[in-house]
């Protein structure tokens, strides 16, 4: 029994990180329809401001609060400059946002001097119930994934920015024919996206050891997330990630280690190919 | 929105539409077979005229390997309009494989392993395009983006952890290249051998594109749809082109793993993949010899600067920069600023009165 408890709490652990990941991602591809290849180094630049707030002496909360809000500064700025020029071509899309996220690596990695570092947990140690040993951390992980996950729910369908963002999602050129500026939205649209994953890799950080390659590791996953969970909704890549996430940190139980990998994404893959709308049907954000 | 993505590579605003259409009329001068010329001239004097700088004489024949892959890229995204983020793949699984033929059957004869090498990639490129392509429903063009970009990132992380194939190590020493009794090794014959092999691979290349398959290529990549509607079976078509794209791969896969010695994980992942792509886009994507530019360029440089310390930690990121700058402003690359967009996209042999 307590075997199985501590796997669903694992499970639920990795499938938050997932999440948290995902959800930026799944956004920024709904509204714009470009799937945003820096993503994994916004990641990245999240775990990498922590680390500056650490390695400077400050407290690792502080580092944790404004790690979303320079990834916001930094997705601005971006979509500003580059982003925007893509939204007509997806193709273009993915090469721009990958030499930007090389661009971020690389920097990075040189800044970091090839070294790994590792982060403290700012609440470390583990509580106890019914006999059995849960990290705090990961608690504090999931409950932030669930409480971001119920905001951003919450600003979608009941605000009237999120109303806005509904009806530019559905027809552009309709929300723009009502006033709405649609270029406005997508910027800001862009910025929460970096936000998250800024959010994503400074909780995820510490469970990680901070090296240039932090954000490619989810990458990949995360793009199969998106695709599975189906492009154009709020649940869809929540729930892709879910998939994704549990077959990941599951099928390492049943199948030799290697071998997992490859099988979660040969099963996404095949999904996608014979259902390529995902899981929910388009346009329900 | 993704499924009605257009795969034409550019997205020309209307100026740059006029200058391509300058070209047209009397004066309209073919630049391309000059340049493809003088191209080959260069390449054949090379090796005299480094003479005996040996490290150059290397430099230049893994320009050459590579710019197999370069063109390997260039068949699918230039010519069928297939984003591949995993060319990669069928280059380092066909090294895998001669490397494992060489150490477990000791065999290297150069009349069986590079065929062999051509039919790994041909058969595993096919299996992907069946896949990927093949099918009742129209894949979108994200989706064979990621697929291949998930091939090539999962057999990566699969031959890491695999002992058979030396895991993350790769394989070391393989047995070299032979042709009778003669073998192979770094130096002026290995580089007139893969400058052979390139012009082979190239010839039949120019040829594809500026066969009637081209044209029905260049067709797709302007409107798809009603290539379709005409009664062009679309999927096949690019299935087609990517197999083909597959064997040139393999072969170069192969070429690379005996001229270092060396293959390992590396070679077949995202890393390499995106690289190929860089090659193309920076030459000069559909022309075939942009590809080869593009390697040169890249490759040449790195090594230049590779021994200015302060360069080198930073060449990745020069070279992110470089792909944004291009994509984002010269989407021709470098053979675009010579060549019209008329003689890019090709013209196109007769229709024959047989058929």
């Amino acid at each position: 029994m307590g075997d199985e408890v501590k796997l669903a709490f694992d499970l639920l652990a990795f499938i938050s990180v997932m999440v948290l990941i995902v959800l930026g991602l799944g956004i920024i591809a709904s509204m714009m329809g470009i799937f945003n290849f820096a993503h994994g180094e916004f990641v990245l630049l999240g775990a990498y401001t922590v680390y500056l707030f650490q390695d400077s002496g400050l407290s690792a909360w502080a580092g944790i609060l404004a790690a979303p809000v320079v990834l916001a500064v930094v997705g601005l700025v971006l979509e500003r400059l580059v982003i925007r020029r893509f939204y007509a071509a997806p193709i273009v899309a993915m090469l721009g946002t990958y030499a930007i996220g090389l661009m971020i690596r690389e920097t990075v990695r040189a800044l970091l001097g090839g070294q790994y570092k590792s982060i403290n947990e700012p609440l470390s140690g583990a509580f106890v119930v019914f006999g059995l040993n849960f990290s705090v951390w990961r608690t504090v992980i999931v409950l932030t994934t669930i409480l971001v996950i119920a905001g951003t729910w919450f600003f979608l369908s009941r605000t009237s920015v999120g109303l806005q963002v509904r009806g530019a999602l559905e027809n552009p050129n309709l929300a723009r024919a009502c006033g709405i500026s649609t270029s406005k939205l997508y910027a800001a649209t862009f910025a929460f996206g970096a936000a998250l994953a800024g959010l994503a890799g400074a909780l995820i950080v510490p469970l990680y050891q901070l090296s240039a390659d932090i954000g490619t590791r989810f990458l990949v996953q995360a793009f199969l997330s998106v695709m599975l969970g189906g492009v154009g909704t709020f649940e869809g890549p929540v729930l892709g990630a879910a998939a994704v996430g549990g077959m990941a940190a599951g099928l390492p139980w049943i199948v030799i280690p290697v071998l997992a990998d490859p099988l979660v994404f040969v099963i996404a893959l095949a999904f996608v190919k014979f259902r390529p709308q995902g899981f929910i049907t388009q346009g329900r954000l | 929105m993704l499924s009605e993505a257009g795969s034409e590579m550019t997205v020309a605003s209307p100026s740059e539409k006029r200058r391509g259409v300058a070209g047209r009329g009397r004066s309209f001068r073919r630049v391309l077979p000059y340049i493809e010329a003088g191209a080959l001239v260069v390449a054949l004097v090379l090796p005299f005229v480094l003479g005996d700088r040996t490290d150059l004489v290397t430099l230049a024949t893994n320009v050459l390997i590579l710019s197999m892959l370069a063109i390997s890229f260039d068949l699918c995204w230039g010519l069928a309009g297939i984003m591949s983020f995993g060319q990669a793949l069928f280059f380092g699984v066909a090294g895998y494989a001669i490397a494992l033929v060489g150490r477990d059957l000791d065999f290297s004869d150069a009349w069986a392993t590079l065929p062999l090498a051509m039919l790994v990639g041909l058969l595993l490129s096919g299996l992907f395009a069946a896949f990927l392509l093949l099918g009742r429903k129209t894949p979108s063009i994200i989706f064979v983006a990621f697929g291949t970009l998930t091939g090539s990132y999962a057999a990566e992380r699969l031959v890491s952890g695999w002992q058979y194939v030396g895991a993350g190590n790769g394989l070391s020493s393989v047995k070299l290249l032979k042709l009778g009794a003669y073998e192979f090794v770094e130096g002026d014959t290995f580089y007139f051998l893969a400058l052979g092999l390139l012009l082979l691979v190239y010839l039949a290349a120019r040829y594809f594109k500026q066969s009637q398959l081209g044209l029905v290529l260049a067709g797709m990549r302007q409107n798809e749809e009603r290539l379709a509607f005409l009664g062009y079976r679309v999927q096949l078509f690019k299935a087609v082109l990517f197999s083909f794209a597959g064997l040139v791969a393999g072969l170069g896969g192969a070429l690379y793993s005996y001229h270092q010695g060396f293959i390992g994980p590396g070679n077949m992942g995202p890393g390499l993949s995106t690289t190929a792509v860089i090659y193309c886009l920076l030459g000069g994507s559909g022309t075939l010899i942009g590809p080869i530019f593009g390697t040169a360029t890249v490759e040449v440089l790195s090594y230049a600067l590779s021994d200015i310390d302060a360069i080198r930690h930073i060449w990745p990121v020069v070279l992110g920069l470089v792909l944004l700058l291009v994509v984002m402003f010269q989407p021709r690359g470098i053979v675009g600023l010579f060549v019209s967009d008329r003689e890019r996209i090709g013209s196109y042999g007769r229709r024959r009165s047989s058929g």
